[in-house]
């Protein structure tokens, strides 16, 4: 009761100032008068005329009325006859020294009300000099003061807590082009970043001094900040900071984890993932969390599921910095290894492997690695059963893989879980390239002791570092310049070798004492028996040779030579081991076709035989048709001279090439060429060696796909060899071109692919729709049609499938757009052609039309250029002819190749909307944004 | 950059053995010549200009000639050295072709002999002695003996001696090569050695000393050649250095031009070493059939020379008094002499 009389005062005296100041009177005695009155209950110095009460009454209950008062006045005459000093010192002042949460918000409801003239601009700018001044972190640390705080409720709290996250939006939301600096995100949230450490500090503090703090405000304001985005820009103002603050200071952890625990569950997600990117390491991430996962699930979550096994777009750093974490500690150890055993399934789950992406599998790998490699060796020892079982799953699942990263990244992890796990002395071994991923994936076993000191040093001693850093350098360059002298000396002798210039020394091998065998059984003999490496080594390069140039040798033995070298083993790890062997039985294929393929087809589906054999026989065949289906000239190059000057006797009248040529040449006069592409003369049907044998290479490989062997199973689980055998049978295929066979074949691989077309293994259905291809280009199109067309009639139905559904995984070609060309707003395909149209517009230049080919080739002569917008493309239905309208009316037609331009001669003004050409592109209808011109041109003329 | 690689500029055929030793004598008045040593006994005499054996001296009984040598002063003199374990001096003055004097030497290895003439009528003979390690020298055509050095320790049988003269004055010094790899420096007048290195763990088999820098270099049935000085300051005490390094120097660090003290070589086995008078080149005879030539300065390979199907056992390079007409000859035991004509160019320097 005894406050009532004060507190009615206030309100009467205050009551009376704002009537004034609403009163809109031109008297400015007056106003100035009420302002200062106003401001008394603001002073708190000593001289001031209102009590303490009087003054908190003012805060709690009626600055907010008279800011909004003054706002709305902000158009009266009183405030515009105030001098600028008085206006700086009252109107502005009474914003600037009050409650800054009051003020805020005032200040962006009239911001957000108020339209745009010199009111709004003076309004930012007070809103700047509030950002300036520092008022945010009074703000956050009036609220950190908790019971001593302005008033409280909920509703109050959410509104200022959007206002503070979204001022960059608000102001720009209104300002537009006009919004001030300080304003845009760049600068704001880092000053909310600074301001929220200032609260930070000054809780320090106070709880230094005894004082209770309540940090749910900073906490709220930071959860909201990192929710809508902005933890990039805030967390790399704070995180360095908070780090070094932590590093020592007791107080200064105990305000990060509480200030942590406070951030809002909804909010939790954001602030750790953008805290875990910016901090340097994982002990800098353990004294700012401290043992928040343990505490909070939903953090638990974050770190040890969503961020390790969700997730898969962050560095290795922040892997390093989340398992180090969890390793740091006792506590937090169990979460370690309940990490490893869930990293661990993932990683060898096979279903995994097959449909994650491989960035996703390459994290998860590195994930594994880190986390092993931070295992003690009990806990190794307690978790062994699970990473055995996790190795040799995986390992299985990864090397089942037909992607060579996948395989080569089950190959790393494998070698190095086993070589952690040192089961009992072994480890696995193997050969794989070295590549960028293969050499992160290894070190990330060593542990790195990449420690803070730099950051530490930077921020606490400065002049120290760079009193330091020169010196080293100083005693190295000193290093360097001692011995060079010395050096120069012993080099400068004048008569030196150098003027002697070499000879080339590369004939300068190492001999082998062995000399190479001379005869191919020796040769064999060799291969069979010798345990010399040496002599096995020379038997093997100089075997192609005797095998080519013994031909009859060749064919008594070459079944038993194939097989010797389809059993050899690299014993001696010779160089190039793998292709000599290859290009020998490669040349007793040829050399022996018919025998040397039939044992090899046969071998290919029977027992116990390595993948890699299989594979090679399929490699061998493949070369050596290849080979065989080189035109036979050279050899006979004498005896086919002869013949032919025998056979083509000349008859001057009777010549048949002359006639042709003589037709040609007709026709050629006669043809006016749109284009002329390189003239390459079609290949000429020549007769060689595999169109006769080509059944043997094809027929037998079909024989017994579908009978699985112990070892082997074609349409089970060995996808690789599958997907190599129908590419094989389908390059058999494509070289049996105008081969009389052809037709057969063709039948028999459509078939045959037939069963796997929708196989699962994209290595399978490359295969496949190589040799439907293969198929379609060797058999001529007359028995194509004839002999094929129930096949065709499916194949097409499912090449339309794949063209739709599968293309993806086909074709990848990336266009190249020129330099000036800006965003493509259009495109459209040549219904018949592979030409693709695509129009752009760029602020810069306008519009522009450019074409490209089918692999996303550049025509640089059919570029258009406008300085306004193209609007519709159109293809003519069959000739490369491209009509395109734009927005002032204008219609053109490019043909290309050539890039020749036709401006129609229709007289429309406004925008071109409609375009379309008849059926059979002998006419174009044009129609503009106005409706009523309409034209329709023949366009034979112009074609 | 590389010029491919060179051919032989002729090759002398007919030896009818394999060819132990060569030796050039090119600046006498006549015809220059080429003295080879057959496996078979015989010493020919090659004429260079017509190319064709000008003279067929056999006078080891039949046993292999494993050196030959011309002295300088006494024109019409040669010496040769014969597995029959003599020494010969042939006077073939005016078409004679007679046994002036022989040496027994007692030697059964293969290690040959260095002659030193101290004047134009006195010269120094030394040679691998009757006991392995044992070596003498004996001043002729007095044969008085000098002296006999044997070393203290157990070093291995004689393989390659060479006598010196220093320019200091003082008395002639003798380096000798052992069967366990070690570089011996010995003063023959002081009947002591000065000073010993390890250069080979293998036997040495053959070495060469350039007299003016004081550097020598020697070659074993490994794939190393060793470089070694005599130290120019401590030329009374002898003072032999050994820079070898353990691990040898690559070739790629050798085209660099760094100062090197070992070459690798491709293929293990050296049976000569050569150095050319200008001090500029060094040749080496492989067993790997191949010749090849580096740079003495600094070691650095120049070239390889294949002609050879069998090992290469002797290589000489010619006192042709004209640089331009500089000759080097390699020996092989295939029976042929190649001759090669290279580095001859800058001839005008050298």
């Amino acid at each position: 009761m005894d406050l009532l009389p004060p507190n009615s005062e206030l309100r009467l005296s205050v009551a009376q100032c704002l009537r004034t100041l609403a009163a809109a009177s031109t008297d400015n005695t007056d106003v100035t008068a009420a302002l200062r009155t106003l401001h008394s209950y603001l002073d708190e110095g000593a001289d001031s005329r209102s009590s303490s009460v009087q003054r908190a009454e003012f805060r709690r209950a009626h600055f907010t009325r008279t800011l909004q008062l003054l706002v709305s006045n902000i158009q009266a005459d009183w405030f515009h006859s105030l001098t600028a000093a008085q206006r700086t010192e009252l109107w502005d002042g009474l914003f600037l020294r009050g409650p800054p949460e009051q003020t805020l918000l005032v200040l962006m409801q009239g911001i957000g009300e108020l339209r745009a003239g010199t009111s709004l601009n003076h309004l930012v700018s007070i809103t700047e000099r509030f950002l300036h001044r520092g008022r945010l972190a009074d703000l956050l640390w009036s609220y950190c003061l908790g019971g001593a705080g302005p008033s409280d409720s909920p509703q109050l709290r959410e509104t200022l807590l959007g206002r503070i996250v979204a001022l960059p939006d608000l102001t720009a939301n209104k300002l537009h082009p006009n919004n001030k600096p300080p304003f845009l995100p760049q600068q704001y949230y880092p000053l909310l970043a600074t301001e929220m450490l200032t609260a930070l500090e000054r809780t320090c503090q106070a709880l230094k001094d005894g004082t209770d703090c309540s940090l749910t405000f900073v906490a709220q304001t930071l959860g909201k900040v990192c929710i809508q985005g902005h933890s990039g820009l805030v967390l790399a103002v704070m995180a360095p900071r908070l780090s070094v603050c932590t590093r020592s200071d007791m107080v200064w952890q105990r305000v990060c984890w509480k200030l942590l625990e406070n951030v809002p569950q909804l909010c939790v997600e954001s602030v750790l993932t953008g805290l875990v990117q910016a901090v340097a390491g994982p002990e800098a991430f353990g004294r700012i969390v401290g043992n928040l996962v343990l505490t909070n699930k939903k953090a638990q979550f974050v770190i040890t599921h969503k961020l390790l096994l969700l997730q898969y777009k962050y560095e290795t750093q922040v892997l390093r910095i989340i398992l180090g974490y969890l390793a740091a500690d006792r506590e937090r150890r169990p979460l370690l290894i309940q990490v490893l055993r869930s990293l661990s399934q993932a990683w060898a789950n096979p279903s995994a492997v097959k449909h994650t992406p491989l960035e996703q599998q390459l994290y998860v790998s590195k994930a594994l690695l880190l986390s092993v490699s931070l295992l003690k060796d009990s806990e190794l020892q307690e978790l062994r059963s699970d990473l055995l079982q996790c190795m040799l799953g995986g390992m299985q699942s990864h090397l089942d893989s037909s992607v060579v990263r996948i395989r080569r990244m089950g190959m790393v992890v494998g070698e190095c879980l086993s070589s952690r796990m040192n089961i009992s002395g072994t480890q696995l071994k193997f050969q794989y390239d070295q590549d960028e991923e293969t050499r992160e994936l290894l070190s990330l076993m060593t542990p790195t002791t990449a420690d803070e000191a730099e950051p530490l040093n930077r921020v606490d001693s400065p002049q120290e570092t760079s009193e330091t850093t020169p010196s080293p350098q100083k005693e190295s360059s000193q290093n360097k310049s001692e011995p060079q002298p010395s050096k120069t000396d012993q080099d400068s002798d004048l008569d030196s070798d150098d003027e002697l210039t070499p000879y080339d020394m590369s004939g300068d091998q190492e001999i082998s004492k062995a000399s190479p065998p001379r005869y191919l059984r020796d040769c064999l003999e060799i291969l069979i028996s010798s345990e010399d490496p040496e002599r096995v080594e020379l038997s093997l390069r100089v075997s192609e040779g005797l095998v080519r140039k013994n031909v009859f040798t060749t064919r008594e033995i070459s079944v038993q030579m194939t097989k010797v070298l389809l059993h050899m083993e690299d014993k001696y790890s010779i160089n190039s081991f793998l292709s000599l062997r290859q290009a020998t039985m490669v040349a007793l294929t040829v050399t022996d076709c018919i025998p040397v393929t039939q044992y090899l087809t046969t071998e290919f589906y029977s027992l116990n035989y390595s993948l890699r054999q299989r594979l090679d026989i399929l490699e061998v065949l493949a070369l050596a048709a290849q080979e065989l289906s080189k035109p036979i000239t050279e050899k006979k190059d004498p005896c086919m001279s002869i013949a032919a000057s025998t056979d083509l006797t000349p008859y001057p009248g009777d010549n048949p090439v002359h006639w042709r040529q003589e037709v040609e040449k007709r026709i050629q006069s006669k043809t006016r060429r749109l284009r002329k592409g390189a003239t390459q003369p079609p290949a000429k049907a020549t007769p060689n060696r595999y169109a006769p044998v080509a059944g043997h290479f094809f027929f037998p490989l079909l024989r017994n796909y579908d009978r699985p062997q112990v070892t082997f199973d074609l349409l089970g689980s060995d996808h690789l060899v599958l997907g190599r055998l129908i590419h094989t049978l389908g390059l058999f295929m494509h070289l049996a071109v105008n081969a009389p066979i052809a037709a057969q074949m063709g039948r028999a691989l459509l078939d045959f692919v037939w069963a796997v077309r929708y196989h699962v293994d994209q290595v399978v259905r490359r295969g496949v729709l190589f040799a439907v291809c293969s198929v379609f280009l060797s058999v001529n199109s007359q028995n194509l049609l004839v002999d094929l067309s129930d096949q065709l009639f499916e194949t097409r139905i499912w090449l339309a499938g794949i063209a739709t559904g599968d293309m993806a995984v086909y074709f990848d070609h990336r266009i190249e757009a020129p330099e000036s060309s800006g965003v493509p707003s259009q495109l459209t395909w040549h219904p018949a052609l592979p030409v693709l149209a695509v129009a752009s517009n760029s602020s810069t230049t306008g519009g522009n039309v450019d074409l490209y080919l089918q692999q996303g080739e550049y025509v640089e002569s059919c570029h258009l250029e406008r300085p306004h917008p193209p609007t519709v493309l159109r293809w003519h239905p069959l000739k490369p002819v491209l009509a395109l309208g734009w927005e002032n009316g204008e219609v053109v037609l490019l043909i290309h190749p050539v890039g020749h331009q036709t401006v129609l001669p229709i007289a429309h003004t406004a925008c071109i909307t409609l375009l379309e050409w008849s059926g059979s592109g002998s006419r174009l209808v044009t129609g503009d944004q106005t409706g009523d011109t309409w034209g329709v041109s023949k366009q034979d003329a112009m074609l | 950059m590389s010029r491919p690689a060179p051919s032989p500029f002729y090759t002398l055929r007919g030896a009818g053995g394999p060819l132990n030793t060569l030796h050039f004598s090119c600046h006498g008045g006549d015809s220059p010549l080429l003295f080879s040593g057959s496996g078979k006994g015989a010493i020919h005499i090659w004429n260079l200009n017509t190319r064709r054996t000008e003279k067929i001296v056999e006078g080891h009984a039949g046993s292999s000639v494993i050196w030959v040598s011309r002295l300088q002063a006494t024109d019409t003199l040669i010496s040769s050295q014969g597995r029959d374990m003599q020494v010969c001096l042939w006077d073939l003055s005016e078409g004679r072709s007679e046994v002036v004097d022989s040496v027994w030497t007692g030697s059964v290895g293969f290690c040959q002999c260095s002659i030193l003439e101290t004047t134009p009528r006195n010269y120094l003979l030394a040679f691998a002695g009757q006991q392995s390690e044992e070596i003498k020298i004996i001043e002729l055509p007095s044969k008085t003996p000098v002296c006999t050095l044997i070393p203290d320790a157990k070093l291995g049988m004689v393989m390659c001696i060479k006598l010196w003269q220093p320019n200091s004055g003082a008395g002639p010094l003798l380096l000798a090569g052992y069967e366990d790899g070690s570089v011996l420096l010995w003063d023959v007048t002081q009947r002591s050695k000065l000073s010993q290195a390890k250069a080979h763990p293998e036997p040495v088999m053959c070495m060469t000393f350039d007299t003016k820098r004081l550097r020598g270099i020697s070659g074993s049935s490994e794939k190393k050649l060793s470089s070694w000085m005599v130290d120019r300051q401590n030329n009374l005490q002898g003072q032999l250095t050994c820079l070898t390094h353990p691990s040898p120097v690559s070739r790629s660090q050798a085209l660099t031009g760094k100062i090197q003290e070992c070459v690798t070589l491709v293929n293990p086995g050296v049976s000569q070493l050569c150095i050319r008078g200008d001090g500029k080149l060094l040749a080496s005879a492989g067993w790997d059939h191949r010749v090849r030539v580096f740079g003495w300065k600094k070691l650095r390979p120049l070239a390889v020379l294949q002609y050879h199907t069998d090992m290469v056992q002797s290589v000489a390079f010619s006192d042709h008094q004209d640089p331009k007409e500089r000759l080097l000859a390699a020996g092989s035991k295939d029976q042929r002499i190649s001759l090669w004509s290279i580095y001859n160019e800058g001839a005008d320097t050298g």
